[in-house]
């Protein structure tokens, strides 16, 4: 299933995830971090957000969508409740009613900030679940989103995402992967016949991978390499932007954000790439596609794919031939939240699947209704959660079952992880299986 | 001189102030949500139509997918049933038809009075239930603030005083006109509080759905 790369002498991938810090503390007085707080909120809540929260009537169906809520019963857990200190924060400084609203509204504190960590990030994936049952149609999400950029201002980050993405933007490495990985990797590719073209001062495509490719799913950056080079593209990777995670979105430092998409904006204008394709990784693909041209105000000069989408296009217009299996693999999509809510990409990876003859036993709720895998938007990454995780696993599993599939396929690392640490937990024998590494392994000659 | 009554008083300058200060605070608040500032655009859209996307999620949010329906199924039916319940009453009743007849010119047909009758007691009947809902419910306690249920009792405020008047039940020895009049004034407060509380949804709420739609779309999904 998985496949680490023996040639590297690297701690495994897990082990350096649990080597990550799980505590720490915040060097800011309590009234610097309300500050702060505050004033990323009163900074950046935009037109569309202010009217969604002045539309909410309190109805608590959004908890009903949460698969938190669902696998614990505990109300806290309902997404809107973890919105309300943007709302706070929101109704007395920036609403239309401000004057009004603070006879009853009172200031946020530093306590509640502290205590909406563990909403904001230890129990929330910003799968967007929540955003499509709500009757008003409130994008709880961006709430959330906002909420973690507040607290990461206040520098109330989970420890294990306030590492990751220190490290990331200080060093541009992640968990210690940097530019001499990736070469170690590609030598490695290069001596099973894999041809990565590193560096090429010139690509019409330019390929992301992830730290989890290199360490833990090398088979999945094999594969990549494999369908591109048949393709015959022009294609490179480049050392000084070849990570696709930015752990500047997953902790909320938006500053970090955006430049790790600099770094990968500003390799793909430097070799004229036309095309950047993004790993399977759920999270990188929105934060290039979609969050890099908003923050930088305007259009990428380059097309950005997931390799899902890219697959499923390519064999679509036929320009990938695929071999069709005999049709005996039941198989279940998981649609990778990222991916899928936040990006649109449902039918390319069944294009794919349906190309390989693939006997695809849907979900109930799959497509834009499918239930996150529970380690999304960071959290597969922290320690306090590892309870919330294994509740939620349940209902993941419980849809596998029930769609009478043998195995999982899915497009994004996180996702996988999450899916096999789970698995492990309770001893739950579906394969998970990466779509690219599928297609690969039936490229027709 | 006549000397004003309280039924004057309501019908006259308390309803033209409420009628003002509602407008007044809805352009107020609307305003200023749509002259707040806007998101940056530049993300290059996936689907290049999203006011057919806005629409359609105007309408389909009322529906919402069945594997998320089940899971709110009384909620969502006993939220349909009172809405179309007091806006029924509201623009079914005869008598309330004088009135829009006296103030438009024109009306439509009304109901029976008995069909409205049943209506308006079951849709009090469903106000208070989830009003009790509210209070006990872990979720919606939790979620649950001064505007939640100060909004609940100034829409079943103008139900139950429009039930007593048109019934002529007079408590206390209380007449027929002042009943009249309390449930005048019980519109009126309604009117007032309109703009301040959640009850502003009305205004809001079909173009959050449009705006929310045509965001999702950029981003190449129905929601």
């Amino acid at each position: 299933m998985s496949s680490t790369s023996a040639s590297i002498p690297v701690e495994s991938f897990e082990k350096r995830v649990s080597d990550l810090p799980h505590q720490g503390t915040s060097k800011l007085s309590p009234e610097e971090q309300v500050a702060r707080a505050k004033a990323v909120i009163v900074s950046k809540l935009d037109s569309r957000s202010a009217m969604e929260l002045e539309t909410c009537i309190h109805c608590g169906m959004c908890s009903e969508a949460c698969h938190f809520y669902e696998a614990t019963q505990d109300a806290k857990y309902t997404p809107i409740h973890k919105v309300h200190l943007v709302r706070s924060v929101y109704r007395r400084e920036l609403s239309p009613l401000r004057w009004f609203n603070r006879l009853f509204i009172r200031e946020i504190t530093a306590e509640e900030l502290s205590e909406w960590q563990e909403l904001l990030f230890n129990s929330c994936t910003e799968c967007g679940r929540c955003d499509l049952i709500c009757p008003m149609g409130i994008q709880i999400t961006s709430g959330i989103r906002l909420g973690r950029q507040a607290l990461a201002a206040a520098d109330l980050m989970p420890p294990e995402l306030r590492a990751l993405n220190d490290e990331q933007t200080r060093e541009n490495t992640l968990l210690g992967v940097g530019t001499d990985e990736l070469h170690e990797a590609v030598r490695e590719l290069d001596s099973q016949g894999i041809v990565v073209p590193l560096d090429r001062p010139k690509a019409d495509v330019m390929l992301l991978t992830t730290v989890s490719d290199l360490l833990l799913y090398r088979q999945s950056f094999a594969a990549i390499a494999r369908i591109l080079d048949k393709l015959g593209l022009a294609w490179t990777i480049r050392s000084e932007a070849f990570e696709a995670s930015n752990f500047g979105l997953l902790s909320g430092s938006e500053d970090s954000q955006m430049l790790m998409a600099k770094r990968v904006t500003d390799a793909a204008r430097a070799c004229g790439a036309k095309l950047v394709i993004v790993p399977e990784c759920g999270h990188a693909y929105p934060a290039l596609r979609f969050n890099a041209a908003e923050q930088l105000d305007q259009p990428l000069p380059f097309e950005v794919m997931a390799i899902s989408e890219f697959l499923g296009r390519e064999i679509k217009a036929g320009r990938l031939k695929v071999k069709k299996l005999d049709g005996s693999k039941k198989v279940t999509y998981h649609d990778p939240c990222k991916l899928g809510r936040h990006g649109g990409v449902f039918e390319e990876p069944r294009d794919a699947l349906g190309a390989l003859g693939i006997d695809l036993h849907e979900m109930e709720s799959h497509g834009t209704t499918q239930y996150c895998c529970g380690g999304g938007g960071g959290v597969m990454m922290l320690a306090a959660s590892e309870e919330l995780r294994r509740r939620t696993f349940d209902i993941k599993m419980r849809q596998v079952e029930d769609s009478g599939a043998d195995s999982v396929v899915t497009s994004c690392d996180t996702c996988r992880m999450t899916f096999e640490r789970g698995a492990k937990l309770v001893n739950w024998n579906r394969p998970v299986e990466s779509l690219a590494e599928l297609v690969a392994a039936n490229l027709a000659d | 001189m006549k000397a004003m009554t309280l039924l004057d008083l309501v019908r006259g300058p308390l309803f033209f102030w409420a009628l003002m200060i509602m407008i007044a605070g809805i352009l107020w608040r609307l305003s200023g949500l749509i002259f707040f500032r806007l998101q940056s655009r530049a993300a290059k859209p996936k689907d290049d139509a999203p006011i057919v996307a806005g629409l359609r999620t105007v309408a389909l949010r009322s529906v919402p997918p069945h594997e998320l329906e089940k899971n709110i199924t009384f909620q969502h039916f006993t939220g349909y049933a009172w809405h179309i319940g007091w806006f029924a009453t509201f623009l079914f009743l005869g008598a309330h038809l004088s009135l829009i007849k006296s103030i438009l010119g024109f009306a439509w047909p009304a109901l029976p009075n008995g069909v409205i009758m049943v209506l308006a007691a079951m849709t009090l009947g469903i106000l208070l239930t989830l009003w009790i809902r509210r209070w006990y419910n872990p979720v919606l306690r939790l979620i649950s603030n001064f505007d939640d249920h100060l909004s609940v009792v100034l829409t079943i405020l103008p139900l139950f005083t429009g039930i007593t008047a048109f019934t002529h039940w007079a408590p206390f020895g209380t007449r027929y006109e002042t009943m009249l009049a309390i449930h005048i004034l019980s519109v009126e407060l309604l009117m007032v509080w309109m703009p301040f509380g959640k009850i502003f949804h009305v205004v809001t709420s079909l173009i959050v759905r449009f705006r929310t739609g045509a965001a999702f779309s950029r981003r190449g999904v129905k929601a």
